[in-house]
């Protein structure tokens, strides 16, 4: 499971930004959020005659195996580097 | 794994060779053998992350897209994939015919995906153009 996701953004301005999210403690922030996406999942499962159960584990299965995903972009002075860990 | 490391292994699966026999028997053949020829009979590592470099210039500006993708987040993407209802799939089909690509999503199946990402660390895919280079690779 992601632990930390890592957010530098490089301006052309040579100004860093460094932002660290660490997932752990802000789960509890965004429960109401998931529990509410994960209702609009099961109405919309039920509409379009997918199951809901396995479509929340194999949902989980794809955020459980986020970490390690790095995105690195980089365009003349600016750059943006996203990490999962 | 050589001939006679397998003979050793037969006589032991047969009863032939105690345990502590045929592990003598192996320490002595590597004994024998020259390092060199050990190290490569050693499997290679699995490949965990599919990597996808990009280096352009745009405008003048270097660019340079560098992403790594862990080969188990496109193992979950394939189960996931697979539970795009069969009506979704046809109307994705039907926009790809128009757009110039003859491919039907209907008939793949996540088993072929599944051995497509399985085989995925024995391919390297290298662009070179003048002003940019690709290069997709697992490690």
């Amino acid at each position: 499971m992601p632990q930390l996701v890592t957010v530098r953004v490089k301006r052309p301005t040579g100004r860093l930004i460094r932002i660290w999210v660490p997932l752990l403690p802000v789960a509890p922030v965004l429960l109401p959020v998931l529990v509410l996406a994960a209702l609009v999942a099961a109405v919309a499962g039920a509409v379009y005659r997918v199951r809901v159960l396995t479509a929340l584990g194999t949902g989980w299965r794809v955020f459980s195996a986020l970490r390690g995903t790095q995105i690195d972009v980089e365009q003349g002075r600016t750059a943006v580097l996203v990490s999962i860990r | 794994m050589n001939e006679q490391r397998k003979d050793i292994l037969d006589m032991l699966a047969e009863g032939k060779l105690t345990a502590v026999e045929a592990e003598q028997l192996i320490a002595a053949l590597e004994r024998g053998q020259p390092p060199a020829a050990s190290v490569e009979t050693r499997p290679k590592a699995k490949a965990k992350y599919l990597r996808v470099q990009v280096d352009a210039v745009e405008n003048g500006e270097p660019g340079r897209v560098n992403v790594r993708v862990p080969l188990q987040l496109l193992r979950a993407g394939v189960k996931l994939a697979a539970l795009i209802p069969p009506q979704a799939l046809g109307k994705a089909t039907i926009e790809l015919n128009k757009s110039g690509v003859p491919f039907d999503l209907t008939q793949l199946k996540p088993e072929q995906l599944e051995a497509l990402i399985e085989h995925l660390d024995e391919v390297t895919v290298e662009v070179d153009q003048a002003d940019a280079k690709v290069r997709v690779f697992c490690e």
